[in-house]
């Protein structure tokens, strides 16, 4: 045991020696790092666009995309709001932060009820039924959600399950039926 | 009672009290009353304890038996799923460090689920010591439902760990997400979205597995 | 290289040249830094390629994201944080390369063990045993025994907590132990 001991101590000894890296490698390191932007600069621009937004501009969310950019303005005027809407052509927000109400809409046109079910609701499908609003074509309810992760379905009439097509599927078939994921975020 | 058996039995009150995860053997959670088959009742009970002792949350184990109850699964299904989800939590909560919120938990165990390494959960811990990971784990698991391959989706998701905060992390969901919906296909969204994001915050786009490694000495 | 006279200049004021845009301050923190974390590089990745690309990725990685260091007199160590996962992505990579390449792990092991040093069997012998530690024991040996972390710090580094830190180096040690021991009467 004293020799294995020792032995180990040799080793740990030869570990610690000091390692000599061929120099050649800082001036490729220097070499990748010449072609970057300055570290400085990233901060910059994203503290650009959040004065822009702080000026009040009203935001279309063009539906083919456009940048990342006007897709984070999107984002951050929609938490910023008091009252969500989600029929002027923007979606539900269905990842949020902290603190916001979110509202779930699904357009069910014969349907005579729906309610949501769901992770936040001990999956009763009574405790939050939907009303009919927009030309009685879209349902619509708003929750308060604390942070967390929470799967969910609409059911309508009380038999059949719809997952919400504005929101991530839940990804697994567990139980057979389909159904959607609203993550809301520590702020 | 004798003075001393009152003070006896306040003393084992106050453990008892503190000890926050000594739950009784015998405790049954009483949503599942009624709604869940008998059969499998006690079964999850012990789940759920044997959760509460390792100290990850159960609370999303009864969201779990409760959504297979109303879907009208059979006992073994809804048992299986929350002995499934148990380990995922379990697993994610070692990856993540007991430090963890029961929300970032719940996230690490649905990136796991979508089949991410507990290294890229541990990678995010790293590069985003000072945040929450509940958003960038559920973005994570959020891409690969819509068919980003789980490599690649946390490839991304780790690429844009120190740069991008929540917000940006959510846009760039929906973006992907969108481009799919219009007609890409998941790696390609996912591409020219991660180049748009690099754009915007500065970066240039990681190395992907396909990406040739950069150039050694000769 | 262009050093520019950052000899004896702290880390703190070098960072701050960098992101007051002189980019070839950098290099003062890579000439710096380059040979403590290869060490620790080599050791977990046992071959010259691996660690070359750990560092590489490491320093490029910590100058993008340059700005969120913090507290820049402690930029090594937050550079380590960094490098530590690089490590835990390229040795995951090669692990799962490995895994499906290999019918005779031991012998590849060996293979890829560096040898860089001089041919000295008891460097070998070393150097092949940590090869057979687990990645997360591995990681853990290297960060108390090599790097002398507290165990506060590899705490920071890996997010696990104490005990279980505490049981990985145990472990490793005693799983070296055994190595190195068995190797003698082979």
């Amino acid at each position: 045991m004293t020799d294995d001991t020792s032995k180990l101590d040799r080793a740990i000894g030869l570990l610690r020696e000091p390692v000599s890296i061929d120099p050649s490698l800082d001036r490729r390191i220097m070499d990748e790092i010449e072609s970057l932007p300055s570290p400085g600069g990233w901060k910059k621009r994203v503290w650009a666009v959040y004065d822009w937004l702080m000026r009040g501009r009203p935001v279309r969310v063009s539906p083919l995309g456009g940048l990342a950019v006007a897709a984070s303005v999107a984002a951050i005027v929609v938490l910023g709001r008091t009252e969500p809407s989600s029929l002027d052509g923007t979606a539900p927000l269905t990842t949020a932060l902290q603190g916001s109400a979110v509202q779930f809409v699904i357009v069910a046109p014969t349907a005579t009820e729906v309610s949501l079910v769901g992770d936040f609701n001990d999956w009763n499908p009574t405790a939050t039924p939907m009303q009919l609003v927009a030309e009685n074509r879209v349902w619509s309810v708003t929750i308060p959600l604390n942070a967390g992760r929470y799967r969910y379905a609409f059911l309508v009439d009380g038999n059949t399950w719809l997952s919400d097509p504005t929101a991530p599927p839940v990804g697994d078939d567990e139980f057979g039926r389909p159904g959607s994921v609203v993550t809301i975020g520590e702020t | 009672m004798r003075k001393s058996t009152i003070w006896q039995i306040l003393a084992l009150g106050i453990v008892a009290g503190l000890c926050g995860t000594i739950v009784p053997a015998s405790a049954q959670e009483p949503r599942l009353q009624d709604r869940v088959p008998e059969a499998v009742r006690s079964e999850i009970d012990a789940v759920l304890d044997s959760a509460r002792a390792q100290g990850i949350p159960a609370e999303p184990l009864v969201d779990r038996a409760l959504e297979g109850a109303s879907k009208g699964a059979s006992g073994d299904l809804i048992l299986r799923a929350v002995r499934r989800l148990a380990n995922e939590l379990l697993a994610a909560r070692d990856a993540l460090g007991s430090e963890s919120t029961d929300p970032e938990i719940v996230a690490g165990a649905s990136a796991l689920r979508a089949g991410a390494e507990p290294e890229d959960l541990q990678s995010l811990r790293s590069l985003r010591a000072d945040q929450p990971l509940t958003i960038a784990a559920a973005v994570l698991a959020d891409l690969v439902a819509v068919g980003v391959p789980a490599d690649t989706a946390a490839a991304a998701v780790i690429a844009l760990a120190v740069g991008a905060d929540d917000v940006e992390y959510i846009a760039f969901r929906r973006n992907v997400e969108r481009d799919i919906t219009l007609g890409a296909s998941p790696v390609a969204a996912l591409g020219v979205r991660l180049n748009a994001a690099a754009e915007a915050l500065d970066y240039a786009a990681p190395r992907s597995a396909s990406t040739t490694r950069r150039p050694r000495k000769p | 290289m262009g050093i520019e006279g950052v000899t004896g200049d702290s880390d703190a004021a070098l960072v701050g040249r960098v992101l007051a845009g002189n980019t070839g301050a950098y290099a003062g923190l890579v000439a710096r830094y380059r040979d403590r974390l290869g060490r620790y590089a080599m050791r977990m990745l046992g071959n010259n390629a691996d660690a070359e690309d750990a560092l590489q990725e490491t320093f490029v990685r910590g100058y993008r994201s340059l700005a969120r260091c913090t507290d820049a007199d402690r930029f090594g160590a937050w550079l380590f944080g960094i490098l530590v996962n690089r490590c835990r992505t390229i040795g995951g990579q090669r692990a799962k390369r490995q895994a499906k390449v290999s019918e005779n792990e031991p012998a590849l092991a060996r293979a890829s063990v560096a040898h860089s040093e001089a041919n000295d069997a008891l460097r070998e012998e070393i150097e092949w045993a940590v090869a057979q530690l687990s990645q997360t024991h591995r990681e853990a040996f290297l960060m108390k025994y090599v790097e002398d972390l507290s165990y506060e710090e590899m705490m920071e580094l890996t997010g696990v907590k104490l005990s279980a830190l505490k049981m990985r180096v145990a472990r490793a040690r005693e799983e070296l132990r055994r190595l190195l021991s068995e190797e003698n009467r082979d």
